[in-house]
């Protein structure tokens, strides 16, 4: 229960600050790395689905997940050496030179500017934490290889896209809110930008599939069989994905200077920590949340084109998520897709790519649609736009996070219009 | 036989109710872990992991529903082993 909230009214609309635009994206996703490949993937509603290859998986009735098989990080690496790094770190610093190019930026013309890199993360170097104690079980702690714990901690994520970029003036912070990470991250530089205390943000989340993450939902009893049926009447629960989506934030004025293009403008951003329970969703407290996003954004519920949900397809997720949408939106929502259908839930990274979605899908006209789709659950009772992505023109778009221990982040998007 | 199954209930119930932090001296057969005891529900995921190892046995996870109390553990992880039920 949220016994205490906000008073709106302290709440500092968007419209005070400057104008933050989206003018860069990086993807390294199961159905795609790079942006062309993770657009194609969503219009065409594709699968990122396939037995893991990463590490064994004996003992596993079903051993599915959304991998990432096609990386290359060398290619993306000029002043690293890969092998320093642990896979999330190498997702990061490859998305993040990733958007810098799609913005039409190169590292040397952020020089002289204040600017922030902000990655959300799950377990952040988890995938290396799972080799040390592989080796702690089977020759004893004087067995584990300090080259590997070097490459543990958390906070190289960002410091390791600073590195590679050679960018000194930043602040580079990893924040690990679980699976609402990525808009966290992606809040954090909004904020920063909108304050005028950082002229550009390298923004987003990564994580990478590991041992202790497959185990855990296994556990729990979360994971799907084979396929990830977000608000299915016969939904069996998520799958583990991984992968990375960042974005290049910067004002307004610096993305005109520079002709830049625009795909859209993010134009509000709420958080919120209920601490109710470890993994069950609190409704008031996620509907609270849209509703605090809302009013950041200075837009009415009705005016929201659609909402990418976080659609994890659990039984709790779903219908509690469902629940609070309609609490914000009334009988009749918005279209509300999951894009974990496709890409599984790549945990920190997720609500970052999703958001990535939002902004293509903006600037493409279209929804990306709800994949695995039978039969909606009669408890959750929206459109998740089954199977087929749907041509529109969404102009305003929201994008929902949720995290274990009930940290909520909603992010708001809009088409970018010069007079707003 | 039926000594065997006493101490094998009696071994459940002990880590049972260390796991879910349930006093050993209010916890019946019947008593409902959740409810009756505030209990976190999560925590009986604890409990099958560690029967599947203690018993060398494999509990699916729709079983969880039936994990409401001890005679529900019982029934569940005595189906699972296969071990006699008449005690």
């Amino acid at each position: 229960m949220l016994t205490a909230v906000a008073d709106d009214s302290e709440q500092l609309p968007a419209s005070a600050g400057r104008r933050v635009v989206v003018t860069g994206l990086g993807v390294i996703s199961s159905v795609g790395v790079g942006v062309a490949e993770f657009l194609s993937g969503l219009r065409a509603g594709r699968s990122g689905a396939k037995p893991i290859t990463g590490f064994p998986t004996d003992g596993y009735d079903h051993a599915i997940a959304c991998e990432v098989v096609d990386f290359d990080p060398a290619r993306w690496m000029a002043h690293l050496d890969p092998a320093e790094l642990g896979r999330a770190s190498q997702f990061s610093v490859a998305a993040a030179g990733m958007a810098l190019e799609d913005a039409g930026l190169t590292a040397p013309d952020l020089l002289g500017r204040h600017g922030l890199i902000s990655i959300g993360t799950t377990n952040g170097e988890t995938r290396e934490l799972d080799r040390l104690v592989e080796q702690e079980v089977t020759g004893g702690p004087e067995r584990m290889d300090p080259a590997i714990a070097r490459r543990v901690n958390a906070g190289r994520l960002s410091a390791a896209v600073a590195r590679e970029l050679g960018l000194t003036d930043v602040e580079a912070v990893t924040i690990p809110t679980a699976c609402a990470a990525g808009n966290y991250a992606i809040g954090n530089a909004f904020d920063a930008i909108r304050a005028g205390e950082a002229a550009f943000a390298v923004c987003g989340g990564a994580d990478a599939l590991c041992r202790k993450t497959i185990a855990g939902f296994y556990r729990l009893g979360a994971m799907a069989p084979d396929r990830c049926q977000p608000f299915d009447k016969n939904r069996q629960g998520m799958l583990a994905g991984e992968g990375a989506g960042v974005m290049l934030l910067e004002d307004l004025a610096s993305a005109r200077a520079r002709g830049a293009r625009i795909y859209a403008e993010i134009i509000g951003f709420a958080l919120n920590c209920d601490a109710d329970h470890p993994v069950a969703p609190n409704q008031d407290s996620v509907a609270r949340c849209m509703e605090l996003a809302l009013h950041n954004a200075g837009v009415k519920p009705d005016q929201v084109d659609f909402i990418s949900a976080h659609g994890t397809a659990t039984r709790a997720n779903d219908v509690v998520e469902a629940r609070a949408i309609r609490q914000v939106f009334g009988p009749a929502p918005p279209r509300t897709v999951s894009v974990k259908s496709m890409l599984g839930h790549a945990l920190g990274a997720a609500s970052a790519l999703a958001a990535i979605g939002c902004a293509l899908a903006i600037t493409e006209g279209f929804i990306p649609p709800t994949i695995n789709h039978v039969e909606t659950d009669p408890e959750c009772e929206i459109d998740c736009v089954p199977n087929t992505a749907i041509e529109a023109s969404p102009r305003i778009v929201q994008n929902n996070a949720l995290a274990f221990g009930g940290n909520n982040a909603v992010l708001i998007l809009s088409k970018f219009e010069e007079h707003a | 036989m039926t000594g065997t199954i006493e101490a094998r209930k009696e071994q459940v119930r002990d880590v049972v109710c260390e796991i879910l932090e349930i006093e050993p001296d209010e916890v019946t057969e019947d008593s409902l872990f959740r409810e009756d005891h505030g209990a976190d529900s999560m925590a009986v995921v604890e409990v099958v992991a560690w029967l599947e190892k203690a018993f060398n046995v494999k509990i699916d996870n729709a079983e969880l529903v039936r994990m409401v109390n001890l005679a529900g553990v019982y029934a569940v992880v005595t189906e699972a082993a296969g071990w006699e039920s008449a005690s």
